[in-house]
């Protein structure tokens, strides 16, 4: 809500901030979660979207052409460790406005992958 | 019933830029002292040696690279929030 010239009115956060002359401070985390998984990275992320898709029923779940997952702004990427192939790095990156999300898609990957999903 | 068990508030509006010294100041206040600060054309990185864990601070952005300790990024999250200004 702004007030100006006598007048109020309603505006989205970011017109207002434009229009007081504040500048957003844009905030991300990229985290990683190693899980025990020997099958080859394609299968590990198919398990992954239909877990998550089995799961997260409210939220916008793509594969991406990469070979990422994104889960509304929330980016999966798998790839092999390095240090040992039978276990892949889960990298998550999201921006502080869905937070609560990447904070909850952390918690879920350490938990694993389930070995099997149904499809 | 509460009709507002699943409501969530939404998330601050944040705005302005981090002041590096005192990031790094509060960073000590709460026990993260093993910091290397490294200035870069377009800002500084902040490296926890210990944690494997950085920190890349600009102008309009800040970025949190951890390696999955949530304990630590949350941490690091209050920290750097109250270093800048929201509604």
């Amino acid at each position: 809500l702004i007030m100006k010239e006598n007048s109020l009115r309603l505006v989205s956060p970011s017109q207002a901030m434009r229009e007081l002359g504040l500048k957003e401070h844009e905030i991300r985390f990229t985290s990683t979660v190693t899980i025990h998984d020997p099958q080859p990275t394609q299968g590990t992320v198919e398990r992954l979207y239909t877990h998550l898709k089995g799961i997260l029923k409210d939220h916008s779940i793509q594969h991406m052409p990469d070979g990422s997952v994104m889960i509304d702004s929330v980016l999966i990427k798998v790839s092999g460790s390095s240090e040992e192939e039978e276990t892949k790095d889960f990298l998550v990156s999201w921006p502080y406005e869905d937070e609560d999300l990447g904070s909850h898609l952390m918690t879920l990957l350490r938990k694993g992958l389930p070995k099997t999903v149904e499809a | 019933r509460d009709d507002n068990a699943d409501f969530t508030p939404p998330k601050p509006h944040v705005w302005g830029a981090v002041q590096v010294e005192q990031f790094v100041q509060d960073l000590e206040k709460n026990g993260v002292t093993d910091v290397k600060v490294e200035d870069t054309p377009s800002g500084h990185i902040i490296h926890l040696q210990s944690e494997d864990t950085l920190i890349q601070i600009e102008d309009g952005s800040t970025h949190i690279f951890c390696e999955g300790n949530e304990d630590l990024r949350i941490k690091l999250r209050n920290i750097l929030l109250k270093c800048l200004s929201k509604f």
